[in-house]
């Protein structure tokens, strides 16, 4: 029998394995390649020389130098940083008291859940753009500004400014995405046993106490789940960066900025794209192997 | 009475947030059959009349239907190569169990490490040499970024079932394809639906990737026909009569598809997630 798999291994491997090596492998090793050349896209450029060789450009590490000195690279990154921490902990708290709530109904449950989701069919161009105009529009003039129902300044004109997009694109990110994560949590809460609640009561207690000592440690899997999934999407987000700001005001997520890094420049600066494109990658690499990492752990211990 | 009371707060803060899921949607297809002046003085109120005559030109600025037929071409394909190979190598790596077939998952799923952005300039200038900066170099794109999720999520079904069913089909004397399609594929419908419908939803809404492979051809899709609508519209001054309209018919057809699949959805939402 094992001879039959055998026989047959290569030829059914095969197929995944070179869009594997075409799709990922070899421009992935490229791009780090390039970073360490006069990459211009077309061209490569070392000592005002253009040549079509990368081996004749090699600049060593002066793109990752300009990188690290660039401005508005080390604001991305700093803004980035900001919003996923904000996002994150605003995401996974919506979520897990949505969640909580709609477990612990008894109708209507499903009503709600499919209203949840919704917003996650939607891409986050398409979003983006109602959201802009909620922010522009409904927000500024009829709700919160100075002849709106409730006027509140931080409120109105939320896509301008050093400050406000930052929590525009919060809102708009926790809308979105929070459906998702509930999801996740509800799938979680329902694989609690009701026995563990049962006891807990017949021992007299009460719903903190039944939250602290049972929920959440028996949600500790999902939560690990939830938790790097909005890390790793706030991290790397880029459409609804598009939609709402395109970077204006100077409200560049990491994507965004590695995206518009070559037109910074006369010559489009590609090169200094892919140094920050492999920072990136290793951030990126370093939040998935932590929670390789967590979850082994938790299943150990399980 | 005290318990009523909790009930009745759960639903009123439910219906609340309910409520605040579903305004910006009630508001772009309010705002789908105004003028711009009408959205300027009146967003949140009904249309005066519902005149589509913003949605049929909308309809002719993002090239509706040819962007539907594209981007409808795009997902199905893709998806369909991702289903297949992975299924394919899944299995295979899972019935070889040697130091080749681990090494081969290692390397498929330590792909989901790499972000899109580290690899996409090198991508696009191979696609470009190799004149593949078209749909047909998009879908086969689409069909090396899936694998990673879906050869991990399919090899950690099969781990789970028996192969004996499989080894009778072989003493009958089936041959690999038909073993494949008839016992393997049926005993993976639950990993298969899961993995379509992560699929499908990503790159049904992708922008960045059709944005660099497609933005100077004349076939879009139906997100980034939107994005240049946006970005046209946005130069003119009155862009929301017709950014809304544009808007509302790219996400009619996913709404659709949700109304009829949404069991499949979640179910395959909450599968793709716990393992």
């Amino acid at each position: 029998m094992n001879k039959y798999y055998k026989k047959w291994f290569w030829a059914l491997v095969l197929p995944s394995l070179l869009l594997f090596i075409l799709v990922i492998l070899v421009p992935f090793l490229l791009g780090i390649f390039y970073s360490f050349t006069g990459y211009k896209g077309t061209f490569f450029l070392k000592d005002r020389v253009a040549t079509d060789n990368p081996f004749q450009a090699m600049v060593g590490l002066e793109n990752y130098e300009k990188a690290f000195n660039n401005e508005s690279f080390q604001h991305a990154f700093l803004y980035t940083v900001k919003f996923t921490i904000i996002a994150v902990v605003v995401i996974n708290l919506l979520a897990l008291i949505l969640a909580i709530l709609i477990t612990n109904i008894k109708g209507l449950a499903n009503l709600f859940k499919t209203i949840f989701f919704m917003p996650n069919l939607l891409g986050g161009l398409a979003l983006g753009f109602i959201w802009q105009f909620i922010f522009e529009v409904i927000f500024t003039k009829f709700f919160f500004g100075k002849d709106g129902l409730v006027p509140i300044d931080f409120l109105t004109n939320m896509t301008q400014g050093p400050i406000k997009p930052l929590f525009a694109l919060v809102i708009l990110v926790a809308w979105q995405m929070t459906g998702y994560m509930m999801i996740i949590f509800i799938t979680g809460l329902n694989n609690i046993p009701e026995e563990l609640y049962e006891a807990a009561e017949i021992d007299g207690a009460g719903a903190f106490r039944k939250f602290k000592d049972i929920t959440l440690p028996m949600l500790m899997p999902s939560i690990t789940i939830v938790f790097f999934l909005t890390l790793a999407n706030c991290f790397k987000l880029l459409d609804q960066n598009v939609a709402l700001t395109n970077g204006a005001f100077n409200t560049r997520l990491l994507a965004l900025q590695i995206l518009k890094t070559p037109s910074d420049y006369l010559i489009p600066d590609y090169g200094q794209a892919q140094a920050q494109a492999v920072i990136f990658f290793i951030v990126i690499a370093l939040i998935t192997l932590l929670q390789v990492y967590f979850t082994k752990k938790k299943e150990v211990e399980m | 009475m005290k318990k009523i009371i909790s009930s009745v707060i759960k639903y009123i803060i439910l219906i609340f947030l309910a409520i605040y899921t579903l305004a910006p949607l009630v508001f772009l297809f309010i705002n789908s059959f105004k003028s711009q002046d009408e959205i300027d003085t009146s967003a949140m109120a009904l249309p005066h009349n519902w005149d589509l005559k913003y949605i049929v030109s909308a309809m002719r600025d993002i090239h509706f239907f040819k962007a539907l037929l594209i981007t409808v071409l795009v997902t199905v394909l893709s998806v369909g190569i991702i289903v297949l190979v992975s299924a394919f190598s899944a299995w295979m790596l899972v019935r070889n169990n040697n130091k080749v077939s681990k090494f081969l998952l290692l390397l498929f799923i330590s792909a989901m490490l790499i972000p899109f952005q580290s690899l996409m300039y090198p991508l696009i200038d191979m696609a470009d040499k190799i004149h593949l900066k078209n749909i047909f170099g998009l879908i086969f794109m689409y069909g090396g970024f899936g694998l990673s999720l879906s050869i991990f999520l399919y090899h950690g079904f099969i781990k789970s079932i028996s192969k004996s069913i499989e080894e009778a089909a072989i003493i009958d004397g089936a041959n690999i394809f038909q073993i494949f399609f008839h016992v393997v594929m049926p005993l993976l419908r639950p990993t298969t639906i899961t993995v379509i419908i992560l699929n499908a939803m990503w790159i049904w809404n992708d922008y960045l990737l059709p944005f660099l492979v497609l933005a100077n051809s004349d076939a879009k899709t139906l997100t980034l026909e939107l994005y240049f609508a946006k970005m046209q519209a946005s130069q003119y001054g009155n862009p929301w009569e017709l950014i809304f309209p544009a808007v509302l018919i790219s996400i009619v057809p996913v709404i659709i598809v949700y109304v009829f699949l949404q069991k499949y959805i979640i179910k395959g939402i909450s599968d793709g997630a716990v393992k």
